[in-house]
């Protein structure tokens, strides 16, 4: 079963999707794809607490900022994944290391992740609902908006199940939750 | 009329040619600096017509032919922007969606591609 969650920050995405995604891993492993790339001290120390945390509700961390078909190895085991977030994985595949743009890096991730999402067996993709306001952007975050906004399309599509997170209430666009 | 709403790229104006079987000639983009083809069975980006009365100081008015189908993006949804023009722009949408949901026969919210019934 593929769950898509989105919606505003901090409003309770990532508690839903680590309840869901440890009820779809059953006894099988439970995979949390972590899509950060560290660029300091002060992001690495964030890192080391985030993946002590989850360690003790029974994640195994896979550290895939990019290429995210890398992590489809593991899904012969049987499982869980949960994917946190859509939101970055596009920002490190857009914005590459030097500062170089990928202009069609909305269109390939959108492609990995519907390969990804077909794939898998079991997993939670988290995103962000980042398209509702009045701000009149340059052309790279308009690139994006319309990228990661592809991705979550591609995704609500392919997965079984779609939920919008508003403050820790869900709104059931799709399917059902299995929690 | 039938109001289809929901933020940018979520799939409002693909929708609307599916639902309501609209042909791409039929189908008229809103600007900020001109009047709309009222004429039109569709206007999409109608939020850029409320900024064009914005700037001209007068408010939106709803010419539209009764079996129009409006598109518009939910532009009031984030922070209050600094720019007095962009404040105003953002208030009278939402203010003028509100008026024209009452009036509608179907409100639909896009999210992520996929259609919520609202009225």
């Amino acid at each position: 079963m593929t769950v898509f969650i989105s919606g505003g920050c901090k409003n309770g995405k990532s508690t839903l999707a680590e309840r869901t995604a440890k009820a779809l891993a059953g006894d099988g492993p439970l995979y949390y794809i972590a899509t950060m790339i560290p660029h300091d001290e002060e992001d690495e120390e964030r890192i080391r607490r985030h993946v002590a945390a989850r360690a003790g509700m029974g994640f195994i961390t896979l550290e895939q900022g990019r290429d995210i078909l890398q992590c489809l190895s593991r899904a012969r085991e049987g499982g869980a994944f949960l994917m946190d977030s859509v939101t970055a994985l596009l920002s490190n595949e857009m914005f590459r290391p030097g500062g170089v743009m990928d202009w069609n890096a909305g269109e390939r991730v959108a492609d990995d992740l519907l390969r990804f999402a077909r794939s898998c067996g079991n997993a939670v993709f988290v995103s962000d609902f980042i398209y509702s306001d009045a701000g009149r952007y340059d052309e790279y975050t308009e690139a994006y908006r319309r990228g990661l906004a592809l991705c979550d399309k591609t995704l609500a599509r392919a997965c079984d199940t779609v939920v919008e997170v508003c403050s820790s209430n869900f709104i059931l666009h799709k399917g059902e939750l299995p929690v | 009329m039938d109001l289809i709403i929901g933020g940018a790229f979520q799939g409002k104006l693909d929708y609307a040619r599916n639902a309501f079987g609209l042909r791409e000639e039929e189908i008229v983009t809103c600007t900020p600096d001109s009047e709309p083809d009222w004429n039109a069975r569709c206007l999409c980006r109608v939020e850029d017509y409320v900024l064009d009365c914005v700037r001209r100081g007068v408010s939106p008015e709803e010419k539209f032919r009764p079996d129009a189908v409006l598109v518009g993006r939910d532009i009031f949804c984030g922070v209050v922007p600094i720019d007095p023009e962009e404040r105003a722009w953002r208030e009278e949408t939402g203010r003028s969606d509100s008026r024209l949901s009452r009036g509608a026969d179907s409100v639909t919210r896009l999210f992520c591609g996929i259609p919520q019934k609202l009225k």
